[in-house]
């Protein structure tokens, strides 16, 4: 049967051009520079903030770990915070967690918190102690930040702290710890550690937790109890 | 009178009032049966969902927040004159808005940058997500994304409408039958580069004044992504030839037509294992990949409509016995052999109403939807890999067990952006 036949769509004209990025904020010769010339820029106090900023990406794309100690300089700034951990974040070397882990007491507030979720994603189990800190200390959004942090780092320190934490923190603070919990039991079960993943999920399905916390975890059960492939 | 949500929380069972003696006029559904949504960053695609939204007498959609008071009015304005009241509430924190106990799900339409990030977000708040696509700025987000949504069981629905098309699961129902015999390639049109090149700018605009906070929150506008100054041509739509907000046309396009391949496969639980880039960023470009089984999948910059004007957002779908293309246009080209087993089918243009109400009934009925995060995570992580080749200039090799290339470390570093802090996935 023959397909009825409807009109194309109109075909758009292609997009008015953009406005022009002035020749100061034009990434140019960055963007293929080598990590030799990108550390110039960033260790530079001529040079300007865009400059900074793009050198910063590209150094951690390229992974030049001497680059580090110059990235963590950048760690304050309030611009250029995220792209130091752009850099930072990816770097293979272990200095790159040194870097972050010695800002912890460097940084402050937001900028602090950037550090802290860089450590979870780069899961520096190094940093749990101080992290465990942070999630009983008393800025809630810090605490909040380094529950996250433990959940992603994982393993059964991170999971000790963290189910420890549950019945010591309140509010939001509490909220964000039994979410990191969660987390941590997903780490757990990969780690083939299932029964201490279930007793986890088990703890978290008690009735003073929030209820989306709950319901996670009840289904996390409810998926493993009925894994065909892993029988309990 | 007693709520759905009451009733449901409520371990007794509760007395049943005829809708009848509630006033209500028969076939009516109550207001407490109907699905509530919030509406986070709705501007002109997010407002053509909410259309749609809005006709599904099973739905309810009751507040906005948005990061500028034009938009909020906007929709606060649209809505309250859909339902005749005022009952749209207007928020400028999404906390705020995700706080609402009433509120069961969230159409999330704000800059790509937000997206994954307020889509986990409101997963935490336990609330079921529409979201547009692209649904995520990089292969860690994809993963992230979907991650999310199964441990807090939710549902998710990516605004891959076209799945939801008739004249688009018509060719994959002739694909699934055997009549195009054994899948050889999928086609996913990525194009056309003129409007959003491969490779978006990473330059920053010249700096202009930022307007007052309750106008724009520029810092909750720009949220995950990395600071640069203000230039109003961001906010109004020029966010999208920038690295830092987009994730280039290959995601752009592909996160359209590549999810319509994986859907017509069933590859929406795995990625391909090759990627060869082909072309420049000034001119038509091709990406081609290949899966484990041998299937070939080759993203292309096939002008507007594609070489056959099926219209925009066009797939192909090769087998060793005959092809089939459709897209938007929603007539459908094939191989002669294929010709005889063609029906008629409903408009394209119907998609994105099927697609709502699809998200609607699942949510009453706690069914998957056919777009789940799972399914994007899988068509995004490709689509970013294949972006990620066409950077790297050379053909990448993954593995899809342990989510990394296998030859290139540099392309390893570039699976993952920093986000601005607080923001975190």
């Amino acid at each position: 049967m023959q397909q009825p036949t409807q009109p194309a769509p109109a075909v758009p004209a292609a997009k008015p051009k953009p406005p022009e990025p002035p020749p100061e904020f034009q990434e140019g010769a960055i963007a293929t520079m080598d990590a030799a010339g990108l550390l110039r820029i960033v260790s530079d106090a001529k040079s300007t903030e865009f400059q900074k900023a793009k050198s910063c990406v590209r150094l951690g794309e390229l992974g030049a770990k001497e680059a580090i100690p110059v990235l963590a300089s950048l760690l304050g700034d309030e611009h250029l915070s995220v792209y130091a951990r752009y850099g930072l974040e990816p770097m293979a070397d272990p200095s790159a967690d040194d870097a972050l882990r010695a800002a912890l007491t460097k940084q402050k507030g937001v900028r602090l918190i950037g550090v802290i979720n860089s450590i979870g994603k780069r899961r520096d189990a190094k940093a749990i102690p101080a992290l465990v800190k942070f999630m009983h200390g008393p800025d809630v959004d810090l605490a909040r930040a380094a529950a996250s942090a433990l959940g992603c780092i994982g393993g059964e320190t991170s999971a000790k702290e963290l189910q420890a934490a549950l019945s010591k923190t309140t509010g939001t603070t509490r909220a964000a710890v039994a979410d990191a919990c969660l987390v941590c039991s997903e780490r757990l079960l990969a780690e083939g550690k299932r029964d201490q993943a279930l007793a986890f999920y088990a703890a978290l399905s008690a009735t003073d937790l929030p209820k989306p916390v709950r319901l996670a975890a009840m289904s996390g059960i409810i998926r493993e109890e009925t894994l065909s492939v892993k029988p309990r | 009178m007693t709520t759905r949500r009451q009733i449901l929380q409520s371990a007794v069972a509760p007395m049943i009032v005829p809708s009848l003696v509630l006033g209500q006029r028969a076939g009516a559904i109550a207001p407490s049966d109907k699905i509530t949504f919030g509406g986070i960053g709705i501007g002109s695609r997010g407002a053509h969902v909410l259309s749609k939204l809005l006709n599904v007498e099973q739905a309810r959609f009751v507040a906005i927040c948005d990061v500028r008071n034009s938009r909020r009015e906007t929709i606060k304005s649209t809505v309250d004159q859909k339902y005749g009241d005022h009952g749209c509430q207007m928020y400028s924190d999404q906390y705020e808005l995700l706080a609402r106990q009433d509120i069961d799900a969230v159409l999330i339409a704000t800059g790509d940058r937000w997206h994954t990030p307020l889509s986990i977000i409101a997963a935490q708040h336990g609330k079921d997500v529409y979201c547009e696509k692209p649904c995520s700025m990089s292969i860690e987000e994809s993963w992230a994304l979907g991650a999310a949504f199964r441990r807090y069981n939710r549902l998710y629905q990516a605004g891959c409408q076209r799945r939801n098309g008739a004249n688009f699961q018509l060719c994959k129902e002739l694909l699934k039958s055997g009549a195009l015999g054994k899948l050889q390639a999928l086609y996913a049109n990525v194009g056309p580069s003129v409007n959003w090149p491969p490779l978006p700018s990473r330059d920053w605009l010249a700096a202009e004044e930022l307007p007052p906070k309750q106008v724009l929150d520029w810092d909750r506008w720009l949220g995950p992504a990395p600071w640069r100054p203000y230039h109003s041509s961001y906010v109004t739509g020029g966010w999208r030839n920038f690295y830092d907000f987009h994730g280039g046309g290959i995601l752009e396009w592909g996160s359209h037509t590549v999810d319509l391949c994986h859907w017509a496969a069933d590859y929406d639980d795995t990625q391909p294992v090759e990627y060869e880039p082909v072309g420049t960023n000034v001119g038509p470009y091709q990406v081609n990949c290949r899966y484990a089984n041998g299937v070939k999948l080759v993203m292309r910059d096939n002008a507007w409509d594609g070489a056959l004007k099926t219209g925009s957002c066009s797939f192909r779908i090769e087998g060793d016995k005959g092809w089939v293309e459709t897209g938007d246009a929603t007539r459908i080209e094939c191989s002669d052999n294929i010709r005889p087993l063609l029906r008629p089918t409903e408009s394209a243009a119907l998609a994105l109403e099927n697609h709502v109400k699809e998200l609607v009934r699942c949510i009453k009925t706690r069914q998957a939807t056919s777009a789940s995060a799972s399914a994007a995570a899988n068509s995004h992580v490709t689509c970013h890999a294949a972006f990620i080749a066409y950077q790297r200039g050379k053909t990448l090799t993954w593995d899809t067990t342990k989510h990394e290339f296998t030859n290139d470390e540099i392309a390893n570093r570039m699976r993952s952006r920093a986000l601005r802090e607080p923001w975190r996935v």
